[in-house]
């Protein structure tokens, strides 16, 4: 029966706590109190109801038969699961969520890769005091414009 | 003395040779291939510090070539027989000029030592200056970029996290159910047990207005059956014993 798995499974708040953007932190922080609400609630119910005592009330109760048409139809009786609508929805969430985090990571790498080019740039760079006019140019090309607006002597146009 | 100025100002900050240097360079001569020896002609670093020097300016260099064959005394004597030689034979004429270069050098020399050293720190201070400007600007970009690749680790961590959320998600869902159905269940038995319990209450209460209700019949009768001729002897009998108690006090 699903009550076996229900209430077993532990979630490690402190953990989520740490990998929740801070723009979302207060959604965050209503989920944690209504899910601690509903733990509370569902371990303050015991699994099973107290076993009705049919003997004390065979004793007492006058009406005859009555007892024993209670037993009976009690034992019988079937009580249904209620219906799970709600986890079909947020799997579909799910879904919808890793493909964006999947769209998001391919985004992401490709935004490191950029990043780390520019970093290797920067750190295999020739030391500035060791460089030539001729290596800064080729180091920094966006500063192309300016030297040409604005040349060093002996003004020789070596870009070209 | 200049050449200590020129070195110390043009040889700043200097470092072993990185390897990628050696690329860089021979890349940007590509029209130098005549032979397949190294290319790179021109030296990487200025000499920090000048060669040793005797007198002031003249090479150790020439006066270590004359010791083997003349031991230490000798490129003294070559330099004052030379001198000596130039002027006896008038290839050097001495006459006003010599006091004229004399004082020149010798104004020279002063300068140099005089403001040598200040300009020296000066131009130092001037392109280390620079320099860590130029280092500045580096670092910052490098900085920035490693962090904007430390947030966007982090973006991808936090975003691992969201089957946190899913499961935080279905676990609330499969609670919420399972606490319904057990309160089905309890509400079940609290039934079943509530209709028992009416039938044991209603026995009850019946059982209690039968009783009340023999009890007040039974005192009516018996208050009714009570003759006068008995209620006056009852008093009387009373009376006697109070009489009697009396006397006993």
């Amino acid at each position: 029966m699903a009550a076996r798995r229900v209430g077993q499974k532990f979630v490690d708040f402190a953990a989520f706590a740490e990998r929740v953007p801070p723009n979302q932190r207060a959604q965050f922080l209503a989920l944690k109190s209504k899910s601690e609400a509903i733990k509370a609630k569902f371990t303050a119910l015991p699994e099973k109801p107290k076993a009705i005592d049919w003997a004390y009330y065979r004793k007492r109760v006058p009406v005859a038969g009555l007892v024993d048409k209670f037993e009976k139809q009690y034992s019988a009786v079937n009580v249904p699961y209620p219906k799970d609508t709600a986890t079909a929805a947020v799997e579909e969430q799910e879904k919808q969520m890793d493909k964006l985090a999947a769209d998001f990571k391919v985004e992401s790498e490709k935004r490191i890769a950029e990043y780390e080019k520019e970093l290797a740039q920067w750190t295999t760079m020739i030391p500035f005091e060791d460089m030539t006019k001729e290596e800064f140019a080729e180091t920094f090309p966006e500063t192309l414009e300016q030297r040409k607006k604005y040349p060093h002597w002996p003004h020789y146009p070596y870009w070209e | 003395m200049f050449r200590r100025v020129v070195c110390s100002t043009g040889a700043l900050a200097l470092r072993a040779r990185p390897a990628y240097m050696a690329r860089v360079s021979a890349a940007a001569m590509p029209s130098m291939t005549f032979h397949t020896s190294s290319k790179d002609l021109m030296p990487y670093k200025m000499p920090e510090e000048g060669g040793k020097v005797r007198l002031g300016f003249i090479p150790e260099e020439w006066f270590t070539f004359f010791y083997n064959k003349t031991g230490v005394t000798g490129p003294y004597m070559f330099g004052t027989g030379l001198i000596l030689y130039l002027i006896n034979k008038e290839i050097y004429v001495v006459s006003h000029e010599l006091l004229h270069g004399a004082l020149i050098i010798g104004l020279l020399v002063y300068g140099v030592k005089k403001f040598g050293p200040a300009y020296t720190a000066y131009a130092d201070k001037t392109i280390n200056d620079q320099i860590e400007q130029t280092y500045d600007v580096k670092n910052a970009q490098v900085d920035a970029l490693q962090q904007s690749i430390d947030a966007e680790k982090k973006e991808q961590w936090r975003l691992d996290g969201r089957n946190m959320l899913f499961d935080a998600r279905k676990e609330n869902i499969a609670m919420q159910i399972e606490t319904a159905y057990r309160e089905r269940l309890h509400t079940v038995a609290a039934d079943v047990k509530k209709k028992m319990d009416y039938h044991i209450e209603v026995e009850n209460v019946k059982r209690r207005v039968q009783q009340e209700h023999m009890v007040e019949w039974i005192q009516k009768n018996v208050i009714q059956s009570i003759t006068p001729q008995q209620e006056k002897e009852n008093i009387a009998q009373c009376i006697r014993d109070l009489k009697t108690l009396s006397a006993r006090a």
